[in-house]
Order: C-alpha cells, then structure tokens, then sequence
C-alpha cells in the first residue's frame, strides 16, 4: 500500500515537473515529451486500480 | 549561485531532465545520476556543492546514499520523498538531510530550496572570511584572535597582536613609527624604544626567516609596511 502511493506520487511528480516545464519555456513540448506526460498520468491510473477497495466498494483516501 | 554544483538522483530521467534544465537556466552546474553505486560515484567524481536525492532509488535506496556520501564529505543534501511518512525520519537527527521535496513538486520549488539550503550552507564560511586578514602566509583572525603562519598556529603577546593586525589592515602602506604607536598604544604602554623590540619578536614567530623579512619590512628612516610576498 505505501509503495504503491510513493510509485502514484512519482508518476505524478514527472507529470507535474514536466507540464510546469513546458508552461515555464523551459522544455519543448514535443511529441515524446507530451507521451512521456501521457504514460505518466496512464501509470496513475493503473496504480490507483490496484489500491485495496474498502468494503464498501469505495477506494479509501490517499 | 553561479557556478557551483549540484548532483541530482533519480531513478526517473524524466524528472531529472526538467530539474537539470531550471538548474542550469540558474548558472548551475548538473551532474546526474540514476541509482546508488552511480551517485556515490557521481559524487566522489564531480565534487558538487549540493546533492537532490531521491530517497527511493534502484541498487541501494537513498538514506544508505546519503550516509555513505556524509561519510565522505560534508555536503548540503535535499532530499526527494513520496511518502510523508518518511519526512520525520529524513530531516530528523537521524539522517540530518537539510531539507525535503515532497512528490509531486513543482521544479521552480526545487530551485529556491536549492538556492535557500546553499545560501544557509555558505553563511559561516564568509562570516568567517569576513573577519580573517590573509596576507601571504599569516592568516589574523580578529575574532578568535589567533594567528596562523602556512596553516600552524602562533603565540603572539597582546601587543604584538596588535601590531601585526594594525599592519595587516594597511597592507602595502608604510607606517611610520608614530602611526603604529598611536594605533597600538592605546593607553600609551609601548614606548618608542620597544616599538623596534615588539617588532623583531613578531617577525621571529610569524616570518619563515626572521633575518629576512618578507611579510613585515623596515622602510628606513620611515617606519614599516606589511607586504604579501609573492
């Protein structure tokens, strides 16, 4: 559970890091960098499908 | 900020790619490095005045880094964490990172922490600059005031402190004899007959040849002038 937060706030973090990059002119926006960006929120979204659901079906807060 | 170094660790190139471009826009340096044996090895290579760690990497995880890179030199690090729960124990006594990032971050975040650890860093040193006189081999400290002559230590008696320190700050100006009297003597205990007698005790302890002084010379008929040897 704790690894699986630390590796969603990872994929985050480079999402994060990499738009605020753009948005500063400080990186291209290129097409690879905007998959990068895309595989970063993608890995997201399949890490928070593995969190432990509670009993009620909901998934508990981060 | 100009100039110095930074190591960044991190096993995703991606985050390291937009932390060494706002480094570099900033006049730093950026060596990287993506795993453990890698940083320590970055680190013992490149020298860098502060290292971005991750606590999380491949090979050996960042808190073994840390102590083996303290172990090494004592160097500013920032940590970069995914668990809140880990920041107690990172900034804590017991591994004494200077500071955390939490993930996610926003990179410009990374560069003012950057900038505030070093700046924090710096401070004693050009405190300590600020009151140490060098001129050639002798190092004054006017606060401590203790004097080093090629990094040893030297007795000096209150006097001739005060001649030495009173030379070192008119480097290249001669004083004459009244001069140093007036700036020494403040309550008229050196008398013109001892002024050549102080004199030649502090060159026996802080010239490399007291017979031939390099650092404190005679200018006859004048008075004396300290000189940085070259």
């Amino acid at each position: 559970m704790r690894e699986l937060i630390h590796d969603i706030r990872n994929q985050l973090a480079v999402a994060v890091a990499t738009v605020e990059a753009f948005r500063d002119g400080m990186l291209e926006p290129t097409p690879e960098r905007l998959d990068d960006v895309l595989s970063a929120l993608a890995a997201v979204e399949t890490l928070l499908a593995k969190l432990p659901r509670d009993s009620d079906g909901t998934a508990p807060p981060m | 900020m100009e100039g110095r170094t930074v190591l960044l660790v991190d096993d995703e190139p991606m985050l390291v790619d937009v932390l060494e471009r706002y480094l570099r826009d900033d006049g730093f340096t950026v060596v990287r490095a993506a795993d453990g044996p890698g940083a320590v090895e970055a680190f013992e290579r490149s020298r860098p005045d502060l290292v971005v760690l991750d606590i999380n990497l491949p090979g050996f995880p960042g808190t073994d880094v840390l102590r083996k890179i303290r172990a090494i030199r004592d160097v500013p690090i920032i940590m970069l964490t995914g668990r809140a729960d880990e920041v107690d124990r990172v900034v804590g006594l017991e591994l004494g990172a200077d500071d955390y990032v939490a993930k996610p971050f926003s990179p410009r975040e990374v560069v003012a922490r950057v900038k505030s650890v070093l700046r924090r860093a710096e401070r004693p040193q050009a405190a300590a600059a600020h009151h140490e006189r060098r001129v050639g081999a002798i190092v004054i400290d006017t606060v401590a005031h203790e004097v080093h002559v090629d990094g040893k230590p030297v007795t000096l008696t209150p006097t001739q402190f005060k001649i030495l320190d009173v030379l070192a700050q008119h480097v290249g100006q001669t004083l004459t004899r009244d001069q140093l009297l007036e700036r020494v003597s403040a309550d008229g205990d050196v008398y013109d007959r001892t002024l050549d007698r102080h004199i030649a005790n502090l060159r026996a302890r802080v010239e490399p040849d007291p017979s031939n002084p390099r650092h404190i010379v005679t200018v006859f008929g004048v008075g004396y002038k300290m000189v940085a040897p070259t």
